[in-house]
C-alpha cells in the first residue's frame, strides 16, 4: 500500500518540475530506490499509471532502478553491503511483516541495521531514500532526459 | 528534486501548523502538544520527537502500529484528533539516527500521513534547536508555541529558541506550564518560583504570556490524556487556543 505514497510523491514532484519549467509533456520518470525498502514495482506502476492523469504525466511511463546502497560505519571504518546484513534485514522482516519500517522509512536503516564487525549503529548509506534520477520529455519533437 | 520533501510540503499546504518547542526538556511539551491538540477542531497532532516518542505514551498507543492504505499512513483516532508518531512504525524499538537520517524521519511523518482535511496540524518537537526545527522551516511556515516552567535555569536556556526566532522573524507564544497551583480562596502557590522571569523574557522578545497551573491529577490520565478534561485543558481553551485560531 506504501506505493501509492511513494507514487504520489514522484508525480506532485515531476509536476511540480514541469511546470517551474513550461514543460508539458514528460515521456518517462526513473526514480532509484534503496532496494532494502522492497517496494512492489508492479503497484508502484499500477498507483503511478492511476494517479498521472490529467497533468504533464499522463502519457508517462515509470521507470524504476533499485539501488543497494553500500554502507559505511563510522565507528570502526567498515565498508560492507546489503548482504553483509541480509541475516539483519531477514530477522526484520520476519518480526513486522509486510509494513516493516525500512518499506515505509529507509532513512530508519541506523537503527535497525548495524555494523557487521563492531555493532555500531553509526552507519551512513550513500542511498538512503526515493530519487528521481532523470526525467524524459518532450518538445518540439525532440526527445530530451533531464538528470 | 526531493519527492519526500515535495509532497510534505503539498501536505501542509492550506493547514496551519503550530510547532510547540522549547530549548529544555522535562517542561511538558508533549502534554501541552496533546492537551493543545485536542482543543482544537480538527486536528492531526504529529510527533516529530523522533527519540522518545512520547505521545504514544500520553495517548496509550504504545503497542499501536499505523494502518497504511493507498491515502498514506493512517493516523490514530481518539474522537476527533488524529495521531502520527514513529512509535506507529517501531513499535518499541529504539530509535537511533544520524542527523541527517533523523531530518529525513521527519520529513517522511509528515509527508506519508494521511493529514486529510485537518484544519491544523500540531508538531511536537524534542528539546533543543535541531534537525527538528530546520526540518520543519523547510516544509513550512509554522506558528511557534515555545514551552518553559518559571525556573529560572528553563526560562535563561528557552530564551535561546526565543533568540532563533526572533532572527527568523517569527513572533511565539510563551507557555510557562507548571506555573502556579490553585490553593482556593483566591491563593496561588508557585513551587517553581513567580512569573518575573518568564515574563521579562516575553517582553524582551514582545511575545503574549499565557500561564498553565500545576495539576497533580494529570499524572493518572498518562495513557488516556484524551480523557482528560481537568484545570490545564481549561486553561488551554480558553487562554492558548485563542492565539491560533
Amino acid at each position: 500500500m506504501h506505493e501509492w505514497s511513494v507514487a504520489d510523491a514522484v508525480i506532485r514532484t515531476v509536476v511540480n518540475w514541469a511546470s517551474e519549467n513550461h514543460v508539458t509533456q514528460v515521456k518517462k520518470v526513473k526514480v532509484g530506490i534503496p532496494s532494502f525498502s522492497f517496494l512492489d514495482v508492479e503497484i508502484l506502476k499500477e498507483a503511478f499509471d492511476t494517479m498521472k492523469g490529467d497533468s504533464p504525466l499522463d502519457k508517462a511511463e515509470l521507470e524504476v532502478v533499485f539501488k543497494d546502497p553500500i554502507f559505511k560505519c563510522r565507528n570502526c571504518g567498515l565498508t560492507f553491503s546489503l548482504k553483509d546484513v541480509s541475516d539483519q534485514l531477514e530477522s526484520l522482516k520476519g518480526e513486522f511483516g509486510e509494513e516493516y519500517p525500512l518499506h515505509l522509512m529507509p532513512a530508519l536503516a541506523p537503527s535497525f541495521l548495524k555494523c557487521p564487525r563492531c555493532g555500531s549503529h553509526d552507519i551512513v548509506a550513500e542511498t538512503q531514500d526515493i530519487t528521481i534520477d532523470g526525467i524524459e520529455v518532450e518538445e518540439s519533437g525532440t526527445a530530451q532526459t533531464v538528470g | 528534486m526531493e519527492p519526500l520533501r515535495q509532497l510534505a510540503k503539498e501536505k501542509l499546504r492550506g493547514k496551519k501548523a503550530i510547532a510547540v518547542m522549547s530549548a529544555k526538556g522535562g517542561v511538558g511539551k508533549s502534554l501541552v502538544s496533546a492537551l493543545l491538540a485536542l482543543s482544537l477542531r480538527g486536528a492531526v497532532l504529529v510527533d516529530l520527537d523522533v527519540h522518545t516518542m512520547a505521545t504514544t505514551k500520553l495517548f496509550g498507543l504504545e503497542d499501536k502500529l499505523h494502518e497504511v492504505t493507498k491515502n498514506g499512513i493512517e493516523p490514530f483516532k481518539l474522537g476527533e484528533l488524529g495521531v502520527v508518531s514513529l512509535g506507529g512504525i517501531v513499535k518499541d524499538k529504539y530509535v537511533v539516527l544520524p542527523g541527517g537520517n533523523a531530518g529525513e524521519v521527519m520529513e517522511s511523518l509528515v509527508a506519508y500521513a494521511n493529514l486529510g482535511d485537518a484544519n491544523y496540524v500540531v508538531f511536537d518537537l524534542p528539546p533543543g534547536l535541531g534537525d527538528e526545527v530546520l526540518t520543519l522551516e523547510r516544509l513550512t511556515d509554522f506558528f511557534p508555541v515555545v514551552v518553559t516552567t518559571p525556573s529560572a535555569v528553563s526560562v535563561k536556556v528557552v530564551e535561546y529558541v526565543m533568540r532563533y526566532l526572533n532572527e527568523r522573524e517569527k513572533r511565539p507564544l510563551l507557555v510557562v506550564n507548571m506555573a502556579y497551583m490553585d490553593c482556593g480562596d483566591d491563593k496561588v502557590a508557585r513551587p517553581f518560583g513567580d512569573l518575573k522571569n518568564a515574563e521579562d523574557l516575553a517582553k524582551r522578545y514582545n511575545a503574549p504570556v499565557v500561564e498553565l497551573p500545576i495539576d497533580p491529577s494529570l499524572e493518572s490520565y498518562i495513557g488516556k490524556v484524551h480523557e482528560y478534561d481537568g484545570v490545564v485543558k481549561g486553561k488551554v481553551k480558553k487562554e492558548l487556543v485563542p492565539y491560533l485560531t
